[in-house]
């Protein structure tokens, strides 16, 4: 008997040591479709150690994901909540991470899948997210404690998946400072009137550009802003169902991207993609007179104001459209249970924690997110700062978000920014036709993908 | 007939068995080598392999693998429009990237190979940079490349330039940007330390010998230094060009592939199908087409290096 190991056999040992390794670390199947609740689980014991995971990125630092931990285990002593922080470099990589935990079999019991980000129906769709329609009735909940329109935004098909998190109307309001309009002699505009038109905008976007040192007015290239851009001029960038890009179908549309086209590239007063990073900072430091954002905005320019001589804040709420309804797009958030989760009952009572009153407000005010997503909030919220009161009526008049019904919103998005910075780009300008074509045209490949 | 192992007689070694201390030596170079090879085989062939195989299906992390046999590779040449231009970008980027990067660090590492007074502090400034974390170095440069607040822009505009470049934002100036704010950090990072040890690998004896022949300064550079430093030259060229290609940080912080995908590189155009579209099929596919064309420019660069690489006493 030799005691050699040759370096080949060796070798082979080492890759199947390697192949076994990894055989080991295969993932485990996906949690099973099948019924949203099993009633067994629902009758659980009430004092049998419950632990419940929860894999979030929302509110991580600021105190408030351990503060509403604590007391709901005050109220449920037999219930530990483990807090897994998603920390990745932006909101897209968490959702990332949140589907490789799915596919892992180790993602968490309270989880959020946004309707914003277009996460929400994908995930659906992918069996990641259960429903809660037989949680609410077997719990009696009152769904009418939420906004109407953030609670449909919950709805898919018929059923529930979902209670409202953070909640906004969108990029609808000019978010100004009001310091410039004063040194101007302009009267400020009522800050909820919708009194100010189109033809106002355009005439202050170029009355405040003084080129090297201020911009007018900036459109940022995002979905957002676009929808909303469709939207102020009674049209919007795609219809309802998802399935088709409006820009060329509808004239309201077209005039739209052209209202920015001169703008942008025939006048060249608006900031070109990149001239500004951070519209807030620009905003503070009196570079810029009027931001296209939203009432998140608003609140956080007035909070990062140190010089009321240099910035003060104030919004100026677009026309109102021929339908009745504020250009707005109504986005909002979402707290969801796993599909297959065990002791789903008590997933959902936690959902009702952070989503109630008690939740929503302190997740505004400690947690550091925009969420007048209840009517109570709301009031407690405009006690908390008036500015508040400015926010309410796109809440209560707005237009909901249109999604891809592919559940293809990364790839709608990511084409909207990119073809729409092409279309309006002033340092190598395009003719007006071409660029809303090639814009429409990607965004309608998108929409004619087959389902995510 | 008998081997010539058979008939030589090795100290220590009696009839093909190993001594004790053979035996011993080589469980613990075997044991070392070990955790090295488990991670050789388990994280990147057996992934490479997977991916190869994902690549001919599709996949979205959430479902089973469909079985789709070439249509991934179909797709990337014949329907997907960001494919040839994102690779064409890319080429753009490491064309001009890398030769200035390498030319810039071999002058900068003779400079600072000179015999002058403080000279370590030199180094080390020069060297600074390259240790600045790339996202605050991508901030920095927004700041100083912003069009209109810009202190770049403001110096072009005093200095009578009317219309600078738009930089970042400004489609044609965006990838010379990244080029920019890439040599700003790296100019005096590593490649500058191997090429200062790739000077000093220069005998003295020879530049001693030009200047008794009569070479001046150029003459010993042009003569001397140039040919002697081709293996360096070489060296860095070969790893620029595959660092070069696979550009994605700079471009994913500071633009995210705009404006209007001018600086969609390859590498993001990929991540966006793997991590934003969850086609991970797909992206394998691209992945793995690009990984023949890095291993076929580093093997025509082999190949040509017969021709212009020059081995001192080789």
């Amino acid at each position: 008997m030799t005691n050699r190991i040759s370096r080949r056999s060796f070798l082979q040992g080492t890759l199947a040591a390697s192949v076994g390794v990894l055989a080991a670390c295969a993932a485990p199947a996906a949690p099973q479709t099948g019924s949203s609740v099993d009633e067994d689980e629902a009758a659980a014991p009430a004092m049998e150690a419950i632990n419940l995971r929860w894999d979030t990125f929302r509110g991580i630092g600021s105190g408030w994901n351990e503060e509403r931990i604590d007391t709901f285990r005050e109220m449920h002593s037999n219930v530990t909540i483990e807090l897994r922080p998603l920390a990745g470099s932006g909101q897209q990589d968490n959702y990332a991470k949140m589907y490789a935990a799915q596919a892992a079999g180790d993602l968490g019991e309270v989880i959020a899948f946004d309707p914003s980000h277009y996460h929400f129906w994908r995930a659906i769709n992918k069996n990641i997210i259960m429903s809660i329609d037989e949680l609410v009735a077997t719990d009696g909940t009152d769904l009418g404690e939420w906004f109407e329109h953030f609670m449909s935004l919950q709805y898919y098909q018929g059923q529930l998946y979902g209670l409202p998190s953070w909640g906004w109307a969108g990029f609808d309001t000019l978010v100004t400072n009001a310091v410039h309009l004063e040194e101007a002699g302009i009267d400020l505009p009522d800050p909820t009137g919708h009194d100010v038109s189109i033809d106002t905008i355009n005439e202050w976007a170029h009355a405040f550009y003084s080129e090297g040192e201020r911009f007018g007015l900036n459109i940022s290239h995002n979905e957002a802003t676009i929808v909303v851009l469709c939207r102020l001029f009674n049209s919007s960038l795609i219809n309802e169902e998802g399935t088709k890009c409006l820009l060329l179908d509808d004239p309201n549309a077209t005039e739209a991207m052209r209202w920015a086209y001169r703008l942008g590239v025939e006048d060249k007063i608006l900031p070109a993609p990149g001239d500004i990073d951070n519209a807030g900072g620009a905003l503070t430091a009196g570079l810029l007179t009027m931001n296209w954002c939203g009432s998140l905005c608003v609140r956080n320019f007035k909070n990062a104001i140190e010089d009321d001589s240099i910035a003060k804040a104030w919004q100026i709420l677009f026309p109102t459209r021929e339908d009745g309804r504020f250009p707005s797009q109504l986005r909002g958030g979402t707290w969801n249970i796993r599909q297959g989760a065990e002791n789903a009952d008590i997933a959902y009572q936690f959902l009702l924690h952070i989503a109630g009153h008690d939740g929503s407000l302190s997740f505004n005010l400690v947690g550091g997110n925009f969420a007048m997503v209840r009517p109570d909030v709301a009031q407690s919220l405009v006690g908390n700062d008036p500015i508040h009161e400015w926010f309410i009526p796109s809440l209560e008049n707005g237009i909901p978000a249109h999604a891809p019904a592919n559940s293809r919103g990364r790839e709608y998005t990511s084409a909207v920014q990119q073809w729409t910075d092409l279309l309006l780009d002033p340092n190598q300008p395009v003719a007006f036709e071409e660029g809303l074509q090639d814009l429409h045209d990607n965004i309608q490949a998108i929409l004619d993908k087959d389902p995510a | 007939m008998a081997t010539l192992t058979s008939r030589l007689k090795v100290p220590g070694m009696s009839g093909g068995l190993l001594t004790t201390r053979q035996r011993r030596e080589n469980f613990y170079g075997y044991l070392f080598l070990t955790p090295w090879l488990l991670g050789f085989f388990g994280l990147f062939i057996g992934p490479g392999l997977g991916s190869f195989y994902f690549s001919l299906t599709k996949y979205d992390v959430l479902s089973s693998p469909q079985w789709i046999g070439l249509d991934n590779y179909i797709t990337m040449f014949t329907d997907d429009p960001l494919f040839w231009t994102s690779l064409g970008r890319t080429f753009y980027y490491a064309g001009l990237g890398v030769p200035l990067g390498v030319i810039g660090s071999m002058f900068l590492a003779i400079l600072l190979n000179a015999k002058l007074r403080g000279l370590a502090t030199y180094r080390t400034l020069f060297f600074m940079p390259s240790l600045v974390p790339i996202v605050a170095s991508v901030v920095l440069w927004k700041w100083l490349l912003n069009d209109d607040f810009g202190i770049i822009n403001q110096t072009l505009n005093d200095l009578g330039w009317s219309d600078p470049p738009g930089w970042f934002g400004d489609r044609r100036w965006a990838i010379p940007s990244l080029i920019l704010m890439g040599l700003w950090q790296g100019l005096g990072g590593t490649r500058m330390i191997i090429f200062l040890a790739g000077l000093q690998g220069i005998p003295e004896t020879l530049y001693e010998a030009a200047s008794i022949d009569g070479a001046n300064a150029y003459h010993k550079l042009l003569h001397v230094t140039l040919p002697l430093l081709t293996p360096t030259i070489f060296f860095n060229m070969v790893l620029g060009v595959i660092g070069g290609l696979q550009v994605f940080t700079a471009a994913f912080v500071a633009t995210e592939g705009g404006p209007g995908f001018a600086t969609t590189f390859y590498s993001l155009h990929l991540y966006r199908h793997a991590f934003d579209y969850w086609n991970m099929g797909y992206a394998s596919a691209l992945a793995w087409f690009f990984a023949i064309v890095i291993v076929s420019l580093t093997i025509w660069q082999l190949r040509l290096s017969r021709r212009w690489v020059f081995y001192y006493g080789g």
